[in-house]
């Protein structure tokens, strides 16, 4: 596995996986996964379509179950936990699907998340994402790809967690919504590890300080350092 | 001719074991275990296969009994003409409600079917009173002519004939297993985009299996009828319409041999626990809950892994099998 | 054309046995809507319900008491094999948990039959005034039974759409893992919801258990309607449950004035036409495939 430049060291990382294995039923798609993320780090994932990126995120985050391997956030061990107990421990996933609960106005999708957390401090989630404000009383099953997006990330970032995991953020959006979200994770990175699977790679290029590259379950490559850090380099590697 | 001996040989042993278990066992037993299994089969078969489970089986079971009984009430004598007619019956009600039912979902699917079997009881039990003579049933054993060759109308020798109609059952099942269209039938309960884009019809193969398994009910329900010589609205009480659920879940669900094996020992147990303490409900719910747990495979289901890598030990590494799915 | 008095009576008459059916007919849809569960055996807590109410009104003199004991001992019941069986078997298919339900169903009646034998008991309707409608007699105890239908769909409504856990249910119907994926505890919202819908059959079986006599064969005897209800109406879907109940009701009472045996029938004719439309029921969600 191609390394182009001096990996970081891992006893600083806020989210660490090693040796990770996971199958669908009887068919492998991970194969001895290793990453790290630092505390305020963001790390990008990126491959061809059923690489294994979505499962990766999925089975940190505790919605599968692994062969074998760890995972392990600020020293405590996921593997085995019941997802809700791991998103409780600070390890937020906001899955692709761009689904949040239609029949729910936007102030009630939030005030699930505050539930859980415990978390009643709306003011940071509305700063970075203003246009929620206007948008608390209408049904979430009206906003547009972009609004929901921005509120499946709102959601996420309800008691501050350590690690985000985001599963292909702006795929279908708007290039105006996309720049948005490039801001805001560069600020969310300030408090939070990020992990970003993108098929995007002009844009994980630009924000990510380490880029891993699956490719068919997987790490092709890990790209580190900003000379590395490009698209025609990430491509080769697909 | 080996070929043959070998795609023969599970269901003529099956048969055989039966047919000896004459001897020692009262023809009424046997008789009843030998219709009920072709009752089973069809219902194993949807469940197993196409993955629908129907609590309604007794409906078709009532149409071939009560097709046959009006028969042989009313028209004529001949007890194979009455059976002809009963699975006919069934083929028909399959045929007008199936293409509803196959589309919907498998739960509604099973309540669908459950709501027909409560439908036809009221249908029979008073709607149709004055046909079917109610709850006090449809008498025509007397009726019966006897028949050449075999006189069905004879215990014994109706014996002979059901084992002959199993054999028959079981081996148009078997060969629909190693068919292409039973392959069908499990892809359409594994996967059925994939059968769309192989270019098969989804809806078509379910309709085709589902009036396949009732009109096998169908049959057992003529054959219920001619064996009985008389046909009530209690053969599609609401009471009775998880037996063969509940029979293929004990056997193994989509064996090829477990509606037999579930129907011996539904008879057999049911026969032994009602004598020994009488509370028949408690036993089988609790069993029913114990197999769902436990891994769901029925008697004949756990038992069947074993016996074939019995026997696959005695046969030479590298012989070839048969081609095709082979489920036994 | 029917005789007024006749038409009142046989509202009223379907209005009572249509929310006897909307009590048991909520708690299937929501365990479907939340948990993909067919939960057969709230026709065991539905009974259990009625059995409850007999005994206690025997032993206490009243039969209202006898109720709210039966409303409890379904829930703890339910409450039990939620986590005993339940708990195992969530991510398995439909066909699975409609088989192992049904097991635990007719394991419960083989308990009831164990404790109260096959004999069917009556149980006394806990008030015998009649009210004067429009010149017809009306039973006070049918219409106590529609107020209180009526004041448990107000309940569950406030429930789904005024508290947390309501609304973590309501989301939890469109998709359990993004509720997980909140820090929610899933596994605690299913136990509460299945403890809801057996609690609700036991209400619905108490309340029955004075119009009918108590055997232990009753929840199979009704499980074709109930089922027809939830159908009809559509699983997952309270609106959907409230409409159908009603129309069930009236078509079973009103229908059995006119011809009493089609009316059982016709509730099957109605299904089937709604069916062929919209093969989820009025309001069902399409959301799972086989």
């Amino acid at each position: 596995m191609p390394v182009t430049s001096a990996a970081p060291a891992h006893n600083g990382d806020m989210l660490t996986v090693r040796g990770l294995n996971v199958s669908y039923g009887e068919s492998r798609v991970l194969f001895d996964i290793d990453l790290s993320v630092g505390a305020r780090q963001i790390v990008a994932c990126v491959g061809r379509n059923g690489a294994g990126k979505s499962t990766l995120l999925k089975s940190i985050a505790g919605f599968l179950k692994p062969l074998s391997g760890s995972v392990t956030c600020d020293h405590a061990s996921l593997v085995g936990q019941a997802s809700y107990d791991i998103a409780k421990m600070g390890v937020k996933y906001v899955p692709q699907d761009k689904k949040v609960f239609s029949d729910l106005t936007v102030r009630e999708n939030l005030e699930l998340g505050s539930y859980a957390s415990q978390d009643y401090n709306w003011d940071r989630i509305t700063g970075y994402f203003p246009k929620l404000k206007e948008l608390m009383d209408r049904k979430a099953g009206f906003l547009s790809g972009g609004e929901r997006q921005m509120l499946m990330i709102g959601r996420a970032l309800l008691g501050n967690p350590k690690v985000l995991l985001i599963d292909e953020p702006t795929e279908g959006l708007a290039p105006s919504i996309v720049a948005h979200l490039k801001t805001v994770f560069g600020e969310l990175s300030r408090n939070a590890a990020l992990v970003i699977v993108e098929q995007n790679l002009p844009l994980v290029c630009a924000i990510s300080s380490k880029v891993y590259a699956l490719k068919e379950g997987r790490i092709a490559a890990v790209l580190a350092g900003r000379e590395s850090i490009r698209a025609d380099v990430c491509e080769r590697y697909l | 001719m080996v070929k043959a001996f070998r795609w023969w040989w599970g269901i003529l042993l099956a048969f055989s074991l039966v047919g000896l278990s004459r001897l020692f066992l009262p023809l009424p037993f046997i008789n009843e275990v030998i219709i009920f299994s072709i009752y089973t089969i069809g219902c194993s078969f949807l469940l197993g296969r196409v993955g629908f489970i129907s609590f309604g089986q007794p409906a078709y079971l009532a149409a071939g009994a009560y097709g046959t009984a009006f028969y042989l009430f009313y028209f004529g004598t001949n007890p194979f003409v009455g059976l002809l007619l009963g699975v006919l019956s069934g083929l028909v009600v399959s045929g007008i409600v199936g293409p509803l039912f196959v589309r919907l979902r498998s739960d509604y699917f099973a309540l669908v079917n459950l709501a027909l079997a409560v439908i036809i009881y009221y249908l029979m039990q008073k709607v149709l009173a004055d046909f079917t003579r109610g709850d006090n049933g449809l008498w025509f054993l007397t009726n019966m002519a006897s028949t050449p060759l075999l006189d069905i109308s004879r215990p014994d020798q109706f014996f002979i004939f059901a084992l002959l109609v199993a054999l028959g059952v079981w081996a148009f099942y078997k060969y629909l297993d190693d068919s292409i269209f039973g392959a069908c039938c499990l892809a359409t309960k594994i996967n059925e985009d994939k059968l769309e884009f192989l270019g098969y019809s989804n809806y078509s193969v379910r309709l085709l299996a589902f009036i396949i398994a009732n009109t096998t009910t169908a049959l057992a329900g003529a054959m219920y009828a001619v064996y009985l010589g008389f046909v009530s609205p209690e053969i599609t009480s609401p009471s009775r319409a998880a037996d063969p659920v509940i029979v293929t879940i004990l056997g193994g669900t989509g064996t090829l041999y477990g509606p037999l094996v579930g129907a011996i020992a539904y008879t057999g147990m049911k026969d032994v626990i009602s004598k020994l303490i009488g509370n028949w409900e408690l036993f089988i719910g609790f069993l029913l809950v114990f197999i769902m747990l436990a891994g769901d495979k029925g008697i004949w289901g756990s038992l069947q892994p074993r016996l074939e890598k019995l026997f696959s030990r005695r046969n030479a590494p590298g012989a070839p099998d048969d081609v095709g799915a082979t489920r036994r | 054309m029917m005789d007024a008095q006749l038409l009142i009576s046989g509202v009223i008459f379907g209005l009572s046995i249509g929310s006897i059916f909307f009590l048991m007919a909520i708690g299937l849809s929501l365990c479907f809507g939340l948990m993909r569960i067919i939960s057969l055996d709230q026709l065991l807590y539905y009974s259990i319900g009625a059995y409850l109410t007999y005994t206690l009104s025997l032993v206490t003199g009243s039969v209202w008491l006898g109720i709210l004991g039966g409303l409890v001992v379904a829930g703890i019941v339910a409450f039990a094999v939620e986590r005993l069986i339940f708990r195992r078997i969530y991510d398995r298919d439909l066909t699975f948990s409609m088989i192992t339900s049904f097991g635990i169903l007719i394991g419960g009646i083989g308990v009831i039959k164990f404790f109260w034998g096959v004999v069917p008991r009556p149980v006394p309707i806990p008030m015998m005034t009649q009210l004067d409608i429009a010149g017809t007699e009306v039973p006070v105890y049918r219409l106590i039974v529609v107020a209180i239908a009526a004041l448990v769909y107000a309940g569950i409504w406030l429930f789904l759409n005024r508290t947390i856990i309501g609304k973590a249910i309501r989301a939890g119907i469109e998709n359990v893992e993004h509720v997980e994926g909140l820090g929610i505890n899933v596994s605690r919202l299913f136990t509460i919801t299945f403890i809801i819908a057996g609690s609700l059959s036991g209400l619905a079986g108490g309340l029955h258990a004075p119009l009918i006599m108590v055997d232990p064969s009753m929840g199979l005897e009704v499980l074709a309607f109930v089922f027809m209800v939830v159908i009809i109406g559509g699983l997952g879907s309270i609106k959907g449950t409230l409409i159908s109940a009603f129309m069930v009701g009236q078509v079973v009472s009103l229908g059995s004035l006119i011809y009493a045996p089609l009316a059982q029938m016709a509730p099957f004719a109605i299904m089937l036409l709604i069916l062929l439309v919209k093969p989820t029921g009025l309001y069902g969600s399409a959301l799972l495939k086989r």
